[in-house]
């Protein structure tokens, strides 16, 4: 078979897998350069938009005029926008850049049919603006992470299996004998993706289900679209850079496939300790309870796996934006693994359920953990992909403390605040009537939603900072800087 | 749809993650991928971005000469 298959050729099974020579790294990330950074300047747009209407909807919470003359600006169409931009927008989007890019690096073959990668960019990103305007039009589905309306549901699950096809022929061709564990990471999320968004859209959305199993679903949908989607992507892009940029193998590679292995095992079942209270018979929710408590295997072994893999070389660490984020990431993944199993339990549960808390809790998921480490991956793989460096390192550090002391301000704000708030709802009287009104409660959350809004706009400065560095190095000029010492290439001289 | 139906797609998209989940393990036992991990552990180091050396720094400022030729930092 030549060097150069056709789809057909690469797709058909009998096929054999050694066709080409050991690619070098430069030779892959030259490959990846349009696709990957498609995908990455579509997020970055993404990213600012959901900021902007992040911000707007924080405002709204303690001051329900503003913006308010307009249905288009209502909270309800916001909070919706918002959220289905910084998960599908960003989140996707940059998974769609970073993801294969490490794919094709582990898998070290030529990258072939990178135009699939370039089709699936324009049909995701087109698919998006239209869900995204349907949101605001008012045509959004009452179902929380799937709010864009229904006729765009096809054009996101064809594009999701044109990059999941891509993966799987990019893995297939590998030059490399070992499955190093990001691989099986980000494998098995683009297999389990299309699973999730399939049964649900069909069980949500085409044919509803009613009552409780309509609830049971939307919780697993949207519980295992952060853990057996952006979370494996995320652990596989930790476990890749890590010690990749330390110069030293991870600490113990046993404990990675455990916690590969316990990941897949466990968190299928986890979404459905989110239905404590509810009418849901108490098997079903012991099944949750228990699921996620079992979790702590997957994020101890892996707290000690990464955490381990760092010490001695915290200093290199400081040095590297990468390690910045990817670490702060890792952190931050071992405390929303052990804090989510606590909200689990159920006497924990009746305080947290139905507050601020559980914001919290998504916001450190979604951005403490994933953003991070994502934005971290981004300082790793642009000066590759275009062999320039970044031209700002005071952006570079306005970004990290920004993104990282904003997000810390909105989680704690958001949790702490959830926690009041759920003991004021739960607190009686000795005849068993309410201490607080209602109204009441609300109030008292107002201080804390204004230091939401507070690490919010923290958070946008970083966002805005990390954007003005991106295109400042896409624009810049494309020889490699020799005077300064660039991230990567003083290393590999004979890749340019 | 009917209730049976719903559990019917339920019990089916469970089935075909547990039975990809056993498939996968199985195929990794075969190919060996569960042996050997300290091997396993450094195939991500090749000749073009070694064990042992960092990859990633800080960008440092750019040197610019002033009026009377000494080095200044931007």
């Amino acid at each position: 078979m030549s060097s150069n298959p056709s789809l057909v050729e690469s797709i058909n099974p009998s096929n054999g897998p050694v066709l080409d020579m050991r690619a070098r790294l430069g030779e892959v990330d030259d490959s990846m350069r349009k696709p990957a950074m498609l995908f990455l300047v579509s997020a970055v747009f993404w990213l600012l938009a959901g900021t902007l209407l992040a911000m707007v909807a924080a405002i709204k919470a303690t001051n329900q005029d503003f913006l308010g003359d307009s249905e288009w600006m209502t909270f309800g169409r916001i909070h919706a926008a918002h959220l289905n931009t910084m998960i599908y927008g960003w989140g996707n989007n940059i998974i769609f850049a970073v993801a294969p890019w490490i794919m094709a690096r582990l898998c070290k073959a030529r990258i072939r049919h990178t135009n699939i990668l370039m089709l699936a960019g324009i049909f995701w990103n087109v698919a998006l603006t239209i869900g995204i305007l349907g949101i605001f039009k008012g045509d959004m589905i009452g179902v929380e992470y799937l709010e864009m309306p229904q006729y765009v549901a096809p054009i996101m699950l064809i594009t999701y299996a044109l990059v999941g096809v891509w993966v799987v022929i990019a893995f297939r061709f590998r030059q490399s004998e070992h499955v190093y564990v990001s691989q099986w990471y980000i494998l098995a999320a683009f297999f389990w993706l299309p699973w999730l968004y399939s049964v649900a859209q069909i069980m949500l959305v085409f044919e509803p289900a009613t009552g409780v199993v309509q609830s049971l679903t939307n919780w697993w949908y949207q519980h295992n679209l952060m853990g057996l989607w952006l979370t494996p992507i995320a652990l596989g892009t930790a476990y890749y850079l890590i010690p990749k940029v330390l110069g030293r193998p991870i600490h113990s590679y046993y404990l990675s496939v455990v916690g590969f292995w316990s990941l897949a095992m466990f968190f299928a079942f986890a979404g459905i300790h989110s239905l404590i209270g509810g009418p849901v018979p108490a098997w079903v929710i012991s099944i949750g309870v228990v699921s996620s408590v079992m979790l702590l295997i997957p994020i101890v072994v892996t707290a000690i796996n990464l955490h381990l893999t760092v010490v001695g070389a915290h200093n290199e660490g400081w040095a590297s934006p990468t390690m910045r984020f990817v670490v702060f990431g890792a952190i931050n993944f071992t405390a929303v693994g052990v804090i989510g199993a606590m909200m689990s339990l159920r006497h924990v549960s009746e305080t947290t359920h139905f507050t601020h808390f559980t914001v919290g809790h998504a916001h450190h998921a979604l951005y403490a953990f994933f953003s991070m480490i994502m934005f971290g991956a981004v300082y790793y793989m642009m000066p590759r992909l275009l062999l320039k460096e970044w031209r700002n390192p005071f952006l570079i550090k306005a970004h990290w403390y920004m993104s990282g002391m904003g997000g810390i301000l909105m989680v704690v704000a958001l949790m702490v605040g959830g926690w009041v708030q759920g003991m004021q709802m739960n607190a009686l009287d000795a005849d068993g009537a309410p201490v607080y009104d209602f109204l009441q409660i609300v109030e008292n959350t107002k201080p804390f939603l204004w230091a939401r809004s507070m690490g919010g706009l923290m958070i946008m400065v970083g966002h805005f900072a990390f954007a003005m560095n991106v295109f400042w190095m896409i624009f810049s000029p494309v020889e490699v800087d020799k005077v300064t010492e660039p991230t990567l290439l003083t290393s590999t001289p004979d890749k340019a | 749809m009917e209730w049976n139906h719903y559990i019917l797609i339920g019990i089916l998209s469970a089935s075909v993650f547990f039975v990809a989940g056993a498939w996968a393990l199985h195929w990794a036992w075969k190919t060996g991928q569960l042996s050997n991990m300290e091997q396993g552990a450094c195939s991500i180091f090749d000749e073009d971005e070694p064990q042992g050396e960092i990859t990633d720094r800080f960008p440092v400022r750019r040197k610019r000469r002033n009026f009377r030729g000494n080095p200044t930092v931007e």
